[in-house]
């Protein structure tokens, strides 16, 4: 477990992934408090990624369950293995039948086969889905549940007995316990507003876009080969970008595709006609497009009239025109 | 601290957030893990622990600097003030306050402890102070501007600020006993009246931070409440614009509720048929149960909107309405007019909805200037559209039936009710006032299953509710 705040961001850091204080002191607080985690924000902001960084930081499994309409029960806990019982009870046929050779009533028979009940419903025939599997597993584990809103509500409700007491009841075997309380990660996109159960029973992580500076480090650590004035001008387009009134505005992933795109077109800086053939890689819509590509004639202008003087000067300082 | 945690607690409570027990039990939890000292940290912990929807971020941040800076805040600024009426830097007034103290411990001058905190300038002690006399005067239940004053004495009250005055007094007869050169003694009086000037007005900005506290957010969901009760006709330029957000959250609202209505409805009966099939691979065991699902169509919607000068507000958030809950429907067909009718349907599937509401109002599709002709709409409607109508459709009539003294035409609406599944008349104007004038609703409604008055967003949205349930 992590034992600081400070903890976690160095450990975080170490598996690539960059975060701010706030995000460190709930991850902290989720670890020593044993509280779910629930994170909301936009999509593509590294909500997912920071369940699985958690697990690689304390080195414990991530256990995913995806969310999606008309997930239940069934789907998200345990299934008996219907198709082998019947099978055992077939391979069995005459095993049963010397159980019940003795037997010369109706009601004996029925006696003598109650009483082989637990053969059947046992763990032996219990298909453990991802909740089962986390709260059963030997060692603690990372409990990812993506996109929670998804979901349904009674999905939810149900999930409110799991998160609080981390038991889980099979009628035919009975409660089980967990072993170790496993660190969940709910994410959600905020399609539907979850319940205030739920919430009551999470700590709450709001992730949004990161500041230019921490999206410039990023872009950095994910994309090595990328030139520094190169990324710096993508950050601060992207952030240019988002600042615009979009159907779908670019996540960091997409910020790190276009890095990469450009790095592989082995650009040394941002041109208006290599904005134009990539600009596809971090808008999904025509009409953002069209509207991302008006905007940003005047900011690529005004970036290349200083970027010989930056060029000239310290690095640092071009860097910082470039941003603010 | 517990103590403030308790009162911040109730503070975001009377602010509309809410904060249930265990999520209050969950803050001490952590609190007591992480500490205080760091007014960022102690922000983050109770940010996660307490605020759980995005919309209440801004309100904490702001209720959080109010409580946890504010004091702090207005102490640091009375030093501020100190400095420049005294016309000195940080060092010297450090300086002059080492000197004064050096002179009254010669004199073994005993000081109350108000005196001392503010001769020294002990910011800790000052907000400490500020704090418990701001809670025994009861400055919390402060509720109107003008009940400052008052408050502010009854502070002014607890901290002894009479006994203070005569305490100076004291001590500037103490001083003049002492030889000290004109300047110095010019120096002193001066730091003297000032800073009683500074604890008169810490004071005052201490009650004035207790009232912001209370009504910052009661105030914007009173706004809120009015904007949805509020008529459409007498919006102002930046009502129109909150308006717009209002729809968008109050569609979504009746999405998440018709999801789950759906849902719901979705499950059937046991389907015999289908479990014997099903379960034929288990030599007929019914291992796996199957339930028929009933099929539930998506309502059709054909929206005519009048957009004349009179209802446009009302058309604006109209179509909005519909065409964010578009995918509750599995086709939406909208038409606009003033004498001429045009569709606008294809407008609104091919840019965003505001954009496409200002489009279809500036009168690309229909020349929106002329005089309002429902019977000549409606008679084009018949000859061009009558095919969008069939029995899975509702019908939408969105305008306030004001003629102009034309024909009125209403055997077209009595044709598109036989078609269709039914047809609403929502209409704009004060019941009242049907029927008088140019209004032809009196011919219309015997054609409509439902005619409602549709004047603000609270009726817009029981209308709509009542469409798709």
């Amino acid at each position: 477990m992590f034992s600081s705040i400070e903890e976690v961001i160095e450990r975080l850091a170490a598996q690539n992934y960059i975060c701010s204080r706030r995000i460190a002191t709930v991850v902290y607080l989720a670890t020593a408090l044993e509280k779910p985690i629930l994170i909301e924000g936009p999509a593509g902001v590294g909500k997912t990624e920071l369940a699985k960084v958690i697990s690689g930081a304390l080195s414990l499994d991530l256990i995913r369950l995806q969310c999606y309409e008309g997930l239940d029960e069934a789907k998200a806990l345990y299934e008996w293995e219907y198709a082998k019982q019947l099978l055992y009870t077939q391979i069995l046929k005459d095993k049963i039948g010397e159980i019940l050779d003795e037997s010369t009533t109706l009601n004996d028979a029925v006696d003598r086969i109650a009483r082989q009940d637990n053969v059947f419903f046992s763990d032996r025939f219990l298909l453990p889905r991802p909740l089962l599997q986390s709260i059963t597993s030997p060692q603690r584990t990372v409990l990812l549940i993506d996109e929670i809103d998804k979901s349904d509500s009674e999905f939810e409700a149900f999930l409110l007995e799991v998160l609080s007491d981390f038991t889980v009841s099979v009628p035919e075997i009975g409660t089980l316990r967990a072993k170790h309380v496993p660190i969940v990660v709910l994410t959600s996109n905020n399609a539907r507003e979850m319940s205030d159960a739920l919430k009551r029973r999470c700590l709450h992580l709001y992730i949004d876009y990161p500041s230019p500076e921490q999206e410039l480090e990023i872009v950095r650590l994910k994309v090595p080969g990328i030139r520094e004035s190169l990324s710096a001008q993508v950050v601060a387009a992207v952030h240019k970008i988002r600042g615009i009134d979009l159907k779908k505005a670019p996540s960091i992933s997409e910020t790190l595709d276009w890095a990469r795109t450009l790095t592989i077109l082995s650009a040394a800086e941002l041109s208006e006609e290599l904005v134009n053939d990539t600009l596809s890689v971090i808008l999904k819509y025509e009409g953002d497009i069209r509207k991302a590509q008006e905007e940003l004639v005047d900011f690529l202008r005004t970036s290349k009239s200083t970027e010989p003087a930056a060029a000239a000067a310290a690095d640092p300082d071009a860097k910082k025109d470039l941003l603010h | 601290m517990d103590q403030r945690i308790v009162e911040f607690t109730a503070l975001l409570r009377a602010n509309g957030l809410r904060v249930s027990m265990s999520e209050h039990l969950d803050v001490f939890h952590a609190v007591r893990r992480l500490g205080l000292a760091d007014r960022s940290q102690l922000k983050d912990t109770l940010r996660a622990t307490m605020v759980k929807r995005a919309v209440d971020l801004s309100t904490f941040d702001e209720l959080f600097d109010l409580y946890f800076s504010e004091l702090g805040h207005v102490v640091q600024q009375a030093t501020d003030t100190l400095m420049k009426s005294l016309e000195v830097g940080a060092a010297d007034l450090q300086n002059l306050m080492e000197q004064l103290q050096d002179l009254l411990g010669e004199r073994e001058a005993d000081l109350s402890k108000l005196a001392e905190a503010l001769l020294r300038n002990d910011a800790g002690r000052l907000e400490q102070m500020l704090r418990e006399a701001l809670q025994k005067a009861d400055a919390q239940s402060i509720e109107r501007v003008y009940q400052e004053g008052r408050y502010s004495h009854q502070v002014a009250e607890a901290l002894g600020v009479g006994a203070l005055g005569e305490e100076l007094d004291r001590l500037r007869a103490l001083l003049d006993e002492m030889d000290l050169s004109a300047e110095l003694r010019d120096l002193l009086e001066r730091f003297f009246e000032q800073r009683m000037k500074d604890l008169r007005e810490m004071i005052r900005r201490a009650v004035r931070a207790e009232l912001e506290k209370r009504d910052h957010t009661q105030r914007e969901r009173d706004r809120m409440a009015n904007l949805a009760e509020k008529s459409f006709y007498y919006l102002s330029e930046d009502e129109m614009r909150r308006m717009k957000e209002a729809v968008a959250r109050l569609a979504q609202r009746l999405k998440n509720v018709v999801a789950v209505r759906r849902k719901r409805a979705k499950r059937g009966k046991f389907d015999v048929k289908a479990t014997l099939r099903k379960n034929l691979q288990y030599g007929g065991v019914p291992f796996r149960i199957h339930f028929d699902h009933r099929v539930r169509e998506r309502p059709q919607v054909v929206v005519l909107c009048d957009v004349s000068d009179s209802v446009r507000n009302v058309s604006r958030f109209m179509l909005q309405f519909v065409f964010s809950l578009q995918d509750l429907y599995s086709r939406v067909r909208s038409f606009i007019f003033v004498s001429d009718i045009g569709e606008v349907t294809q407008l609104f599937e091919e840019n965003d909805t505001q954009e496409a509401i200002s489009q279809a109002l500036t009168g690309n599709v229909i020349n929106v200037y002329a005089h309002s002709d429902f019977g000549l709409a409606f008679r084009q409607f018949h000859r061009d559209h009558l095919a969008a109508v069939n029995n899975r459709t509702t019908v939408i009539i969105l305008g306030d039936a004001r003629n102009n003294y034309n024909l009125a035409h209403e055997w077209v609406l009595r044709d598109v009710q036989q078609r269709a599944k039914q047809v609403i008349w929502l209409n704009p104007e004060s019941r009242l006032t049907w029927g008088f004038g140019d209004s032809e609703m009196d011919r219309y409604a015997p054609f409509c299953d439902t005619v409602e008055e549709c004047r603000n967003l609270n009726q817009l949205y029981r209308v709509v509710d009542k469409m798709i349930s």
